[in-house]
């Protein structure tokens, strides 16, 4: 997820897109550190990033180096995060957004989590070990994947019982609802999943599924049609899996929608959001829509059974205002941290006044141009290369606020997540048109005449339909691809809409048949290259509607790649398989990559602030203590 | 006069009947979203959208859309209900009402205050230094878009991030009831800029207004009555020309109730004007029709005012 809204949005409409999630790769993991110990102290060294380089911005300062824990990190106090923008959902079944998941990482406790300093390897949260084919946890050739549960671990009031599996059973089957509508249910549980749990089918509402089973209260077991193994103990990473009780919550997921997590939520994380003990109502004393949230602590939170410190006493959300006014009271401020993404003005005074109080963090997701390979003009392979050729990627990250902010992209897996350096790191494959990232427009010139056109310029008689979103730096962007375009004889017509609509109405609608979409973006949901690639490029994941497959990419090979891809298990071969993939993408220019995007992140000077690596790069407030 | 108010009333009525068909038209015409593929989130497959279109009654043809929701609004009193949080539209509007109604109020009284002394100083005073001066800086504030003046004066005297460390600044809007004086504070700075432009266009508008009144003749009438110059001007002058100012002070005051974006924004006042302004983002039809209707509410009740303040003020005007 992405730390705007424009990128959710651009991400959206799928369910990985975006906004939301981070943290992937290759599956397996080990059990490093997660459960136990508050006081467990890690700095996370430069393998764990994943391929991330941080950016040397500050010696010592970056995410991969960052200290988490020890006698240096204060205890106490009350943190206030400003963020412009508010919250979509507050449920964990059915948050996909980065705001979203600053409050659901402190409040709830899925299977599996990341510490901040990893990219790539997923922790055992409430489940006490990674499930392995050597520990047993994986069997039946990759297609069972058996968790066992922490004891010890409580709902917060009024629930108050202790978490069994069958909490997390019905968390995962009403995600399914569509009173909860989970956006990424389909994608990596369901019918449209590379390997799905059994039972389950395009039309399925939730209720038990088959493929999940609670042998006991600390044990649930997943089978999968396909194998899956360590993919799917990624994918139980996600907010899904973090356990709601059904007695609670199933009167609650009765209403359309559900008002689990719009009046009602209990949480089992460290935090929960400041509610009425009693009946577990928080809108209107803990959530005031558009205005603030206030988490404080769980009383039932063990710290013995949870590897997050959780330094804060308490963590005041201020929502709304201006991205300016935000990042300097942040700056010159107390206490306080900036959770979306800063105003540029705010960077750039940050980066010259105040160095000490802004990190970036790269791997942070990625934009592209989405390029309509099933219909009108850019169904020419030629056309789509010729125009890759000559976009200027360099004046693009200009536009996005310069190098700190982002580098510009020559493929589709970013930096951090498996497989990015085994597709061509960030020189990405060598292919003419990908070579110059200002723009050549001779090269462009030769796709033109590849494509029949003999003058190297554009001589039919269709216009280009462009639609982009008119916030933000969108509109200078696409301005700019449509003068790139224009520059090869190109008629165009373009578009500014509200990025919502933009999804909604035109680019996630395939039969709209709108030749380019500029500015899309993507990033990934867990640690696994899958969710970088799969859903925008895989033909058969497109949909009517919604559809986050903005370029109708339907290539035989690259899906028939990307079905052997999802299923295989060893970490490395996974890698390459995907980078092998991504390579193909690449070669038939089924998009324009613009830009690998770093994250910007601002904390008042009395803040030790710890950011993540595994998501869009904010601050992990788990993790976050003041000096 | 109760007939014309009546009448005015039940125009009114009319009037709210046909913004919110305006409105309501609007949203299923031109470019927006599909609300219940926006409500089903991404990745959502198609028999989802389609059960949710079903309880959202979106599979109702229009009219009978329109005809429910204005059924529901004026038997039930319901606006409905936000598509993304399921929220009710009546809760938040009532939530966020008394934020806007205090920056509104606060501000109108600023404007009036500086406005209107101002503008009959420089009309008596006309070609002195003094008007000039006024004039002069008149024309600066209205020339000053609100959103860079609020930006200004925040990075000048806010508590927090200002030069001069003299008031609260953004995000440290109370409510009234939670601590007054809290309230107060924080309100000082949106009330005089929201206030800045609007004094200066009407100290503009009463200084023409009253020059041109001090010329008629009954006013040179009064004067030969030997009425002293202090009553001819505040008992007969202004009274006249104050018209203007008062019909411009209704639909001044009934808009801004319906929200201030930018003031809003800028000084993070949860307010109508950001909920609306984040409804239109999210394409929830809902919210934006329930402020559409308040806001139209708001101007349709201060322009009866207006009239009904004529009839007290003009002695010409009489209604029947």
């Amino acid at each position: 997820m992405r730390v705007s809204r424009s990128l959710i949005a651009s991400v959206a409409v799928t369910g990985l897109l975006a906004v939301g999630i981070t943290a992937c790769g290759s599956s397996n993991s080990k059990s490093s550190s997660g459960g136990g110990s508050s006081s467990q102290s890690s700095s996370a060294n430069s393998s764990s990033s994943g391929g991330v380089q941080s950016i040397p911005l500050k010696a010592g300062e970056n995410p991969v180096g960052q200290t988490l824990t020890g006698s240096t990190k204060k205890r106490g106090g009350t943190l206030t995060v400003y963020s412009s923008e508010d919250f979509e959902h507050l449920d964990p079944g059915e948050s996909y957004f980065t705001q979203d998941y600053g409050v659901d990482y402190p409040t709830q406790r899925p299977l599996f989590a990341y510490m901040p300093n990893t990219a790539n390897e997923v922790s055992p949260d409430l489940a006490t070990v990674i499930p392995t084919t050597a520990n047993g946890g994986i069997t039946d050739g990759g297609k069972t994947v058996t968790v066992h549960i922490r004891s010890g671990v409580h709902f917060s009031p009024p629930v108050n019982r202790e978490v069994t599996s069958a909490d997390v059973a019905y968390a995962i089957e009403r995600a399914a609802n569509p009173n909860v509508a989970n956006p990424y249910f389909p994608a990596y549980f369901g019918a449209g999943a590379p390997a799905p749990l059994q039972g389950t089918t395009a039309n399925y509402k939730g209720g038990p599924i088959p493929g999940i089973q609670t042998p006991n209260k600390t044990t649930i077991v997943f089978h999968t049609v396909k194998p899956s193994g360590s993919f799917l103990v990624s994918a139980l990473s996600l907010p899904i899996s973090a356990p709601v009780p059904q007695s609670f919550a199933g009167p609650l997921d009765k209403k359309s929608p559900t008002t689990y997590g719009t009046k009602y939520l209990v949480a089992t994380g460290p935090y929960m959001i400041k509610s009425d003990p009693k009946t577990g109502l928080f809108q209107g004393i803990g959530y005031q829509t558009g205005k603030s949230l206030t988490l404080v602590r769980n009383p039932n939170w063990n710290a013995k059974t949870d590897f997050r410190p959780a330094y804060l006493n308490q963590i005041n959300f201020s929502i709304g205002g201006d991205a300016t006014v935000i990042g300097r009271q942040v700056l010159q401020g107390s206490h306080a941290v900036q959770f979306d993404t800063p105003a540029q003005s705010a960077v750039k005074l940050a980066y010259q006044q105040y160095p000490s109080q802004i990190t970036f963090t790269q791997g942070s997701g990625d934009h592209y141009v989405a390029l309509d390979n099933a219909a009108g003009v850019f169904k020419d392979v030629n056309l789509r290369r010729a125009v890759w050729a000559n976009l200027d990627r360099a004046a693009i990250i200009k536009l996005r606020g310069g190098s700190l902010t982002g580098s510009p992209a020559t493929h589709f897996i970013y930096p951090g997540v498996t497989g990015y350096e085994q597709a061509g790191g960030a020189a990405g494959p060598q292919v003419p048109w990908n070579k110059s990232v200002t723009g050549n427009l001779q090269v462009a010139e030769q796709y033109m005449k590849a494509a029949g056109y003999k003058s190297g310029k554009y001589t039919g008689s269709a216009t280009v339909q462009i639609v982009g979103a008119n916030n933000g730096n969108d509109p200078a962007i696409i301005q700019l691809l449509n003068s790139d375009m224009t520059q090869l004889g190109f008629h165009t017509h373009v578009s500014l809409v509200d990025q919502s609509v933009m999804y909604a109405k035109y680019c996630g609608v395939p039969k709209q048949e709108i030749d380019a979409c500029p500015t899309v973006g993507w990033v990934r949901d867990f640690a696994d290259p899958l969710t970088v690639l799969y859903v925008p490029f895989y033909g058969p994941a497109i949909t009517p509607t919604n559809n986050s497959n903005w370029g109708q990419v339907n290539d035989p090979q690259i899906n028939a790649a990307m079905q052997k891809a999802a299923l295989v298990t060893d970490p490395t071969a996974r890698a390459q398989a995907w980078a092998n993939i991504d390579k193909m993408l690449v070669n038939q220019a089924v998009a324009i990559p613009e830009d690998f995007d770093n994250q910007a992140n601002l904390e008042s000077k009395d803040v030790a602030g710890v950011n993540e690596l595994w998501n869009t790069g904010t601050w992990d407030l788990d993790f976050t203590s003041l000096k | 006069m109760a007939t014309y108010i009546v009448r005015r009333i039940l125009w009114g009525i009319v009037l709210l009947l046909a913004v919110s068909a305006i409105t309501f038209i609007f949203f299923n015409v031109f470019p927006s979203a599909d609300p219940a593929t926006l409500r089903a989130g991404r990745n959502a497959s198609p028999a989802i959208i389609h059960y949710i279109r079903h309880e959202l009654g979106l599979d109702r043809s229009v009219p009978v859309q329109f005809f429910n929701y204005m059924k529901n609004i004026f038997l039930h009193f319901n606006f409905g209900y936000s598509f993304y949080t399921g929220a009710s539209v009546l809760s938040l509007i009532k939530d966020r009402l008394p934020a806007t109604i205090s920056l509104a109020m606060g501000g109108a009284i600023i404007w009036l205050m500086l406005g209107i002394p101002v503008g009959i100083l420089s009309a008596i005073k006309r070609g002195s230094v003094l008007d000039r001066l006024a004039m002069g800086v008149a024309l600066v504030f209205v020339s000053m878009p609100v959103f860079w003046l609020g930006l200004v004066v925040l990075f000048l005297f806010a508590q927090d991030i200002g030069r001069f460390h003299v008031l609260p600044g953004a995000n440290t809007y109370t409510g009234l009831t939670v601590d007054p004086w809290k309230w107060f504070t924080s309100l000082i700075m949106p009330w005089f800029v929201l206030a800045a432009t609007s004094a200066a266009v009407y100290s503009r508008v009463l200084r023409g207004s009253l020059i041109e009144a001090m010329g008629e003749d009954y006013i040179r009438t009064a004067r030969a009555k030997g009425l002293r110059e202090r009553r001819v001007i505040f008992r007969h002058g202004v009274r006249s020309a104050i018209t203007p100012v008062v019909t411009i002070f209704g639909l001044d005051l009934g808009a801004l109730l319906g929200g201030a974006v930018i003031i809003e924004t800028v000084f993070n006042i949860p307010g109508i004007g950001r909920l609306n302004y984040d409804a239109i983002g999210h394409s929830d039809f809902p919210i934006v029709q329930g402020t559409v209707i308040l806001a139209t509410l708001f101007i349709v009740v201060a322009n009866i005012v207006v009239d009904i303040a004529y009839a007290y003020l003009d002695p010409r005007v009489r209604y029947s």
